[in-house]
C-alpha cells in the first residue's frame, strides 16, 4: 500500500502495533489456560503481573523506535504506521500508528497496568475473571490509543467500556450497581453523537469522492493540509453535503454553525469521559466505587482517553469551531477546576477515594484549559500554544502517576484500617512512617509540587493559555489552592496528631507496596526534575497540531 | 578563582546530597552521624560560597568557560540596572512548540552574598541544632529537612530565570511544612503546617500568574539585560508603556503579581497570618524560616526583578506602602506578646516591612544590605531564645507541672513572664543574646543600625511619609525589644511560679492537677545549662551581629561601600541628620522601654504595666488585632460553604437532572418495549392474554439488570449505524 510520506511504517516490518495491542490478550489466553491446568490463584496474579511486563516491554521498544521529531507536509509524522483494508464497502482500513500524541500515553497504559494488578492481590472473589478484565482494560486502552480509523477508534472506545463496567460492577463497594450503570450510561450517552457526527462525515466525503473513515486524512482536510484525491476543507465539504440534502435551507447557510455543531458533539463524548463540568457526576461514583483496580486504571489511563480524543479529533477536525468556542469551553474548564477542588475539600471528613476522585475532575479540568487555550484566538504564537499542549500531555501523564499512587495507598490503607472515611483516623505516621511519606510525596506530587511531574504540567498549562485566555487562567488558580488544602487536610486526618483514632496503629509500608509506588513516583520525579525527554516526544505534533490557531478562523 | 566559578552549582547540591543520604539510606539510624553529615557538608558548602564571593568581589567571571575580569561597573544615575553576571550556565530544560525553555545558574554580587550569607547562616543553625534537638527521636529526619530547606535556598538564589527560582520557592515551602509540622504529634503543629503552607500558597499562585504573564508578553523568563532576557531595557519600555488589564501597564500587572508572591512569602499583611504560627517548629526552624531562608526569600524576589518594578512607579508605590505598614503594624503587635519566640516573629514581620518599604523607595542596596545584616541578627536572636526555652525547659518545676505535656511545658517555658534574671544563669545566651538585640535595636555600631539607617535614609530622600512610618516602626523596635530583654535577663528568677499553659489540645484535668502540684512543692532546685554546639553557633553569629554592618559603611575609603561596589550600585553616602535620628530614636525607645519595664513583674502573675495603663489597647494587641479571627468567619466560612455549596449542585441539581433524563429514556425505553412486544410479537390474537404478559414483560424490564437496558442500547445504536450506512446512505 503507497503511503504518504506523513505516514512511515516500522522500518523493520515488524507489525509492533499490533502486538502491543494482541499481547494482553494473549495474557487472558493464558489466563484461561492456567485456568484449565488449575494453578492456584497466586501463581496467576504472579503469571499476569509478569505478563503485563510484556505490553510494557512492546511499549517501551515502540519508543525506542519513535522518532519525535518527525514533521511531513505540515504534521507530525504518523510512524510504525500499519494500514490494511478491512471492510471495502465502507472503506474502513485497520489502521494503527503512534504519534507524538500518543506517544506518551501508550507508556503510561503500559506503565500503570502492572499497578493495577498489584493492587488487585487482595481480590479473593474470582481473581481470574478480575484479572482478564484488567488485561482486556488494557488492551482496549491501547487499541484506542493507537487506532486510526474510526471504525477501530470507536470500537477500542465503547469496548474499553465493557470491563470497566463488569470490573465496578462486580467488585466495587456497596453502591458500585449504581455507580457502574451511571458510568456506563453517561459515557455511551455521549458517544451517540460523535457516532452520528462520523455517519455524516462519511457521507460527505464519500460525496466529495474520497469515502473514508481515516482519522489523520479527515484531521488533514479539517486543518486545510492537502490530502491526495480530494480538494478542499473538511468543513466546505461538510456544508457542501448539507447543502445537498437540503439541511443548509432550513437552518441557514453558515459553514461554522455546522462545524459548530459537529464540534460539540465530538467534545460532548471526549468531556464526558475526561470528566469536564457538567459532565463529571458520574466520576466520584465510578472512582469511589470501584475496586482499587478500578480506580487506578480509570483515573489514571481511562480519563486521558477523553483529552486524547480531543487532540486527535476535535481541534483538527474542527478548527474553526474550536477558536470560536474556546472560551466556552475554557468557561467549562474552570467551572470543573473550582468544582473538582471544592468537591474534594467537601470530603476532608467524607471518603478518601472520593476525594481523591474530585480532584481528578480538578486536574482534569487545567488539561481541558490546556486545549481551549491552545485553540483560543489570539496574538499568541506557536510557542504559547504549542506549551500549552505539551503541558496537557505533561499533566495527563504525571496525574496517571500520582493518582495511580495515591488510590493504590488509598487501597493500601483501607486493608489496614477497614475504613474509607477519613473521620475517626488520626496519628498513623508514628507508626507508620514509611507509609506516611510515600503518600506524602505521592500527594505532593499530586498538588502540583515543584519538582514532581504534576508541576511541569500546570506550569505549561498555565504559561499556555494565560497567552489566550488570560481571565480564566487567572480563575483556575484558585483551584491550585484549595485542591492543596484538601489534600492536605487529607494527609492530617490520616496521619498527624495524637494517635487517638480507629485503629491507633497500622502496620508500615510492606516491600510489596513500597517496589509498587517507589517506580511511578521516582518516575514523576525524574519528569519533574528533566522533562524535557517527555516533553519532546509531544512538542513537534503539538506544535504543528497548533500552527492553524496561529490565524483567525471562521 | 576559577574553581569556585566553575564549581558553584555544588552549593546547592551538597545539602541536598546530605538530605538525600540521610533519607535513603541507614546512616539515618545514626542520629549523630546524620546531623554532622549534614554539618559538614554544609560547612563545604559555606567554604564554597565564600570562594565564590572573593572571586566575584574580585571581578572574575567566566566566559564560555575562560576567566576573564570584568570591567567596573558603574551604575549610572536614574534607571536601576544590574552589573553583568559573573557565571550563567545554562542547558535545555523542557521544549516549547518552535522555542525552549533553559535552566541554570546566573550568579552575580547579589547571589555571590545571598549564597555567602545563607550557608554561614544555616551552618549556624544546623551546628546549633546538634546540640538542641540530640534528644528528640526523630534528629535524622530533621537534619534531613532543613539541609533540604537550605539546598532550595541556595538554589533559589543562584536560578538563572524566574521558572527556577519558583520551583525552589515551593520546595521551601514544602520544607516549611514538614518542619512547622516537625513535631506532628501535636495538633496545633498539624494545624500551623498546613495553614503555613496554605496561606504562602496563596502568593504564590500569583507569583506563578505574574511568571506566566511575563512569560506570554517577553517570551521568555530568563534573568539578563541581553536581548531575550526579561531586563532587556527595550522591552521593560514596551511593558511600561503598554497597557494590559485594570488600566495597569504590562509592567506593573507583572510586578503586582510577582509581589503577590513576596507578600505571602515574606508574610507582609495581609497574609502574614502564617508565621507567628510557624513557631510551632523547633526552634531551630525558626531561626532558619526566620533569618536565613524562607521569609528572605520574598524579599530577594523583588530585589530580583527589581527592574521590573522599577519599570513602572505603580508598582512601586503599592510595594512601599505594604512594606511600611507591615514594619508598624507588626511592631504595635510584638509589644503585647508573651512568648518569647512570638515577639521576634512579630519582630521579623516588622524587619521584613522594613527591607519591602526599601525596595518601594527605591532602595535597592539598603534592602539588600539589611536582608543581610537581619538574617544574622535574627538567627542569633532566634538561636538565643532556643538556647533560653532548651534550658527553662530543664527546669524542675516546669517540668513538674507537664509532667506528660511536652507542649503545654514548652508553652510554659517559652513565657518570658515565668523567665527572669537569666542574666547570670545563661552568662554566654545573655552576651549573644545582647547583641543581637542591640543590633535589631539600631544601636551603633552593631549591624542593624548601618542596614537599618541606610532604608531610613532612602525612605527620607524619596518618601516622607514612608520614612515617619518606619520611624515610628524602629522606635517601637527598640521599646518592645528592651521589654523582651529586660524581662528575660535582668530582675528575678520567676519560673518557680510560673504563669501555667493550658493546653486546648489535651485532656482537660491535666492542667488543673499540674498547678496544684506546685503550690504544694517549693523546694525544688534549679539547673542551668548551655550546650557547648549551642553556644558556638550563637558566638559566630553575635560577631556577624556585631561587624557585618563594616560590609557597607557610609563612607568612602577602605571597607567602605563595599556591598554598594560589589552588587555595582551606587554608594549612599551617610547623612548625619538622619544617622543621628535614628540612633536617638533607638536610644529613646530603649529608654522608654527600661523606664516602663524596670520594676514590671515582680512575680509571673502580675499585669503588664501596657495593659494597667491602656487595657482595651493592650487586649487587642494581645489578641493581634483579631485578625485570625476575621479571616477564619469570612474566608475560612466562605470556603467551607463554597465546599457544600458545589457539592449540593451536583448532588442536588446534576445529578437529579442525569437522573431523570435516565428515567425518561427508560420510560420511553418501556413504552417502546411495550408496543412492539404487545402489539408485534404476540399478535392480536394474544390481546387478551397480552395485558398480563405486558405485566410481566414490563416487571421483568424494570427489575434494573443494567447489563440488559445496555444491551438494547448498544444492539440499537449498531443497528442506528448499519441502517445509515447501508439504507439511506447508499
Amino acid at each position: 500500500m503507497n503511503l504518504p510520506e506523513y505516514l512511515l511504517p516500522a522500518a523493520d516490518g515488524v507489525p509492533w502495533l499490533t502486538l502491543l495491542v494482541l499481547s494482553p490478550l494473549a495474557g487472558i489466553a493464558l489466563i484461561g489456560l492456567a485456568w484449565l491446568l488449575k494453578l492456584d490463584e497466586r501463581t496467576i496474579k504472579t503469571g499476569v503481573l509478569a505478563w503485563t511486563g510484556v505490553p510494557l516491554l512492546l511499549a517501551g521498544l515502540i519508543w525506542v523506535r519513535f522518532d519525535p521529531n518527525a514533521v511531513a507536509s505540515g504534521q507530525a509524522v504518523v510512524q510504525l504506521v500499519e494500514r490494511v483494508p478491512w471492510i471495502q464497502a465502507i472503506r474502513v482500513d485497520y489502521f494503527l500508528g503512534v504519534d507524538g500524541l500518543s506517544m506518551p500515553l501508550v507508556l503510561l497504559t503500559a506503565v500503570m497496568t502492572p499497578v493495577a494488578v498489584i493492587a488487585s492481590w487482595g481480590v479473593s472473589a474470582r481473581v481470574r475473571a478480575h484479572l482478564a478484565l484488567l488485561l482486556l482494560l488494557e488492551a482496549a486502552m491501547l487499541g484506542y490509543f493507537v487506532a486510526l480509523d474510526f471504525f477501530f477508534f470507536f470500537i477500542f472506545w465503547e469496548f474499553s467500556l465493557v470491563p470497566a463496567f463488569f470490573l465496578i460492577q462486580n467488585w466495587g463497594r456497596e453502591q458500585r450497581r449504581y455507580a457502574a450503570f451511571k458510568f456506563f450510561v453517561y459515557t455511551m450517552a455521549g458517544s451517540l453523537g460523535m457516532l452520528l457526527l462520523f455517519q455524516l462525515i462519511y457521507l460527505s466525503v464519500r460525496q466529495a469522492g474520497y469515502p473514508t473513515f481515516d482519522l489523520i486524512a479527515l484531521g488533514r482536510l479539517g486543518q486545510g493540509l492537502p490530502v491526495a484525491g480530494v480538494e478542499g476543507n473538511l468543513r466546505d465539504i461538510l456544508f457542501a453535503y448539507l447543502e445537498q440534502l437540503g439541511v443548509t435551507n432550513a437552518l441557514g447557510r453558515y459553514p461554522l454553525l455546522y462545524s459548530s455543531i459537529a464540534m460539540w458533539a465530538i467534545f460532548i463524548a471526549f468531556a464526558i469521559k475526561l470528566a469536564v463540568w457538567p459532565f463529571h457526576t458520574w466520576l466520584p461514583d465510578a472512582y469511589a466505587e470501584g475496586p482499587t483496580a478500578a480506580s487506578i486504571l480509570l483515573s489514571a489511563v481511562m480519563s486521558k482517553m477523553g483529552a486524547y480524543g480531543m487532540l486527535r479529533l476535535l481541534l483538527p477536525f474542527t478548527p474553526d469551531a474550536a477558536q470560536y468556542f474556546a472560551p466556552a469551553l475554557a468557561a467549562l474548564a474552570v467551572i470543573g477546576v473550582v468544582a473538582g477542588a471544592f468537591g474534594a475539600l467537601n470530603q476532608v471528613n467524607g471518603d478518601i477515594k472520593r476525594l481523591i476522585g474530585y480532584t481528578s475532575i480538578n486536574h482534569m479540568g487545567y488539561v481541558m484549559l490546556a486545549i481551549a487555550g491552545a485553540a483560543a484566538a489570539g496574538e499568541a504564537g506557536v510557542a504559547a500554544r504549542a506549551s500549552a499542549i505539551n503541558g496537557a500531555l505533561v499533566q495527563m501523564v504525571a496525574h496517571g502517576l500520582s493518582t495511580g499512587a495515591l488510590f493504590y495507598l488509598a487501597g493500601a490503607l483501607y486493608e489496614r484500617t477497614g475504613r474509607w472515611e477519613l473521620s475517626g483516623l488520626g496519628g498513623l505516621r508514628a507508626s507508620a512512617p514509611a507509609f506516611a511519606g510515600v503518600m506524602g510525596i505521592a500527594l505532593f506530587a499530586n498538588l502540583g509540587l515543584p519538582g514532581l511531574a504534576g508541576f511541569v504540567g500546570e506550569f505549561f498549562i498555565f504559561r499556555g493559555a494565560w497567552a489566550t485566555l488570560p481571565f480564566f487562567t487567572a480563575l483556575a488558580v484558585i483551584g491550585l489552592v484549595v485542591t492543596a488544602l484538601a489534600l492536605l487536610l487529607m494527609f492530617q486526618r490520616i496521619f498527624l496528631g495524637p494517635a487517638t483514632g480507629n485503629p491507633r496503629a497500622i502496620a508500615d509500608l510492606r516491600p510489596q507496596e513500597f517496589w509498587t509506588t517507589a517506580p511511578i513516583l521516582l518516575l514523576s520525579l525524574l519528569i519533574g526534575v528533566y522533562p524535557a525527554p517527555l516533553m519532546a516526544l509531544g512538542n513537534a505534533a503539538a506544535g504543528q497540531l497548533v500552527a492553524i490557531f496561529t490565524r483567525v478562523l471562521g | 578563582m576559577a574553581f569556585f566559578l566553575q564549581n558553584a552549582w555544588l552549593i546547592p547540591l551538597l545539602p541536598l546530597l546530605a538530605s538525600a543520604i540521610i533519607t535513603l539510606t541507614p546512616i539515618r539510624r545514626q542520629a549523630m552521624a546524620s546531623a554532622w553529615l549534614a554539618t559538614g557538608l554544609m560547612m563545604v558548602a559555606t567554604v564554597l560560597a565564600l570562594g565564590l564571593l572573593a572571586a566575584v568581589s574580585g571581578g572574575w567571571a567566566l566566559h564560555h568557560g575562560e576567566l576573564v575580569q570584568l570591567a567596573a561597573h558603574h551604575s549610572e544615575h536614574g534607571a536601576f540596572a544590574f552589573p553583568e553576571p559573573n557565571v550563567v550556565q545554562r542547558f535545555v530544560w523542557a521544549p516549547t512548540g518552535d522555542t525552549a525553555l533553559q535552566m541554570g545558574i546566573y550568579i552575580d554580587g547579589a547571589a555571590a552574598a545571598m549564597l555567602a550569607m545563607v550557608t554561614i547562616t544555616s551552618t549556624c543553625i544546623h551546628l546549633f541544632s546538634i546540640g538542641y534537638m540530640a534528644a528528640h527521636p526523630r534528629q535524622s529526619r530533621f537534619f534531613s529537612f532543613i539541609a533540604l530547606f537550605t539546598a532550595a535556598m541556595l538554589l533559589m538564589s543562584m536560578a538563572d530565570n524566574l521558572l527556577l527560582f519558583f520551583m525552589a520557592w515551593e520546595i521551601m515551602g514544602l520544607c516549611s511544612y514538614l518542619l512547622i509540622g516537625f513535631l506532628y504529634e501535636r495538633p496545633s503543629a498539624a494545624r500551623a503546617a498546613v495553614k503555613a503552607f496554605i496561606t504562602t500558597r496563596i502568593g504564590d499562585v500569583l507569583l506563578l500568574l505574574g511568571i506566566v504573564y511575563l512569560y506570554a508578553q517577553a517570551g521568555g523568563i530568563s534573568f539578563g539585560n541581553e536581548e531575550g532576557g526579561i531586563f532587556h531595557p527595550p522591552l521593560l519600555e514596551r511593558l511600561a508603556s503598554e497597557t494590559g488589564a485594570l488600566g495597569l501597564s504590562h509592567a506593573a500587572g507583572i510586578a503586582l503579581l510577582i509581589f503577590g508572591g513576596t507578600v505571602g512569602k515574606s508574610a507582609q499583611f495581609p497574609l502574614h497570618v502564617w508565621l507567628p504560627d510557624a513557631m510551632e517548629g523547633p526552634t531551630p526552624v525558626s531561626a532558619l524560616i526566620h533569618a536565613a531562608t524562607m521569609v528572605a526569600a520574598g524579599v530577594f524576589l523583588v530585589a530580583r526583578t527589581f527592574p521590573l518594578f522599577a519599570a513602572d512607579p505603580t508598582s512601586l508605590g503599592v510595594v512601599a506602602f505594604i512594606g511600611a505598614f507591615t514594619a508598624l503594624f507588626a511592631a504595635t503587635i510584638a509589644l503585647a506578646q508573651f512568648d518569647i519566640k512570638r515577639i521576634l516573629a512579630y519582630s521579623t514581620l516588622s524587619q521584613l516591612g522594613f527591607m519591602v518599604a526599601a525596595l518601594g523607595v527605591g532602595g535597592w542596596v539598603a534592602a539588600m544590605f539589611h536582608l543581610i545584616t537581619h538574617a544574622f541578627f535574627k538567627a542569633l536572636l532566634f538561636l538565643g531564645s532556643g538556647s533560653i526555652i532548651h534550658a527553662m525547659e530543664q527546669q524542675p518545676s516546669i517540668q513538674r507541672i507537664h509532667h506528660h505535656d511536652e507542649y503545654a511545658a514548652q508553652q510554659t517555658a517559652q513565657d518570658i513572664r515565668n523567665m527572669g534574671g537569666l542574666r547570670t544563669r545563661l552568662p554566654w545566651t545573655f552576651w549573644t543574646y545582647t547583641a543581637g538585640y542591640l543590633a535589631l535595636a539600631g544601636i551603633v555600631p552593631f549591624a542593624g543600625f548601618w542596614s537599618k539607617d541606610e532604608i531610613l535614609l532612602d525612605a527620607f530622600k524619596h518618601n516622607l511619609a514612608v520614612y515617619l512610618t518606619l520611624s515610628v516602626a524602629a522606635f517601637l523596635t527598640a521599646v518592645y525589644m528592651t521589654r523582651q530583654w529586660w524581662l528575660v535577663f535582668f530582675g528575678e528568677y520567676r519560673g518557680a511560679h510560673p504563669v501555667v499553659f493550658e493546653n486546648p489540645d489535651a485532656p482537660a484535668s491535666h492542667a488543673g492537677h499540674g498547678h496544684e502540684d506546685h503550690h504544694h512543692d517549693h523546694d525544688h532546685g534549679e539547673h542551668w545549662h548551655e550546650d557547648p554546639r549551642m553556644i558556638a553557633a550563637l558566638v559566630v553569629l553575635a560577631s556577624f551581629a556585631v561587624t557585618a554592618g563594616a560590609f557597607n559603611l557610609p563612607f568612602d575609603g577602605p571597607g567602605g561601600h563595599w556591598l554598594a561596589s560589589l552588587w555595582g550600585q551606587e554608594a549612599a553616602k551617610l547623612n548625619p541628620l538622619v544617622a543621628g535620628l535614628s540612633l536617638l530614636i533607638a536610644l529613646v525607645g530603649i529608654a522608654l522601654g527600661w523606664y516602663g519595664y524596670r520594676n514590671a513583674f515582680a512575680t509571673a502573675m502580675d499585669t503588664d504595666p501596657l495593659a494597667a495603663r491602656a487595657p482595651g489597647l493592650f487586649a487587642v494587641l494581645n489578641a493581634k488585632y483579631r485578625i485570625d479571627e476575621l479571616y477564619a468567619a469570612t474566608i475560612g466560612r466562605l470556603t467551607t460553604s463554597l465546599a457544600t455549596a458545589w457539592s449540593l449542585l451536583d448532588r442536588s441539581v446534576i445529578d437529579r437532572l442525569v437522573d431523570g433524563m435516565g428515567r425518561f429514556t427508560f420510560g420511553l425505553g418501556k413504552v417502546n418495549f411495550i408496543i412492539d412486544d404487545t402489539l408485534l410479537n404476540d399478535g392480536p390474537d394474544g390481546l387478551a392474554s397480552g395485558t398480563q404478559g405486558t405485566g410481566r414483560q414490563a416487571r421483568r424490564l424494570q427489575t434494573g439488570k443494567a447489563q440488559d437496558y445496555l444491551i438494547y442500547v448498544f444492539s440499537g445504536l449498531l443497528a442506528l449505524a448499519v441502517f445509515w450506512l447501508y439504507v439511506i446512505g447508499r
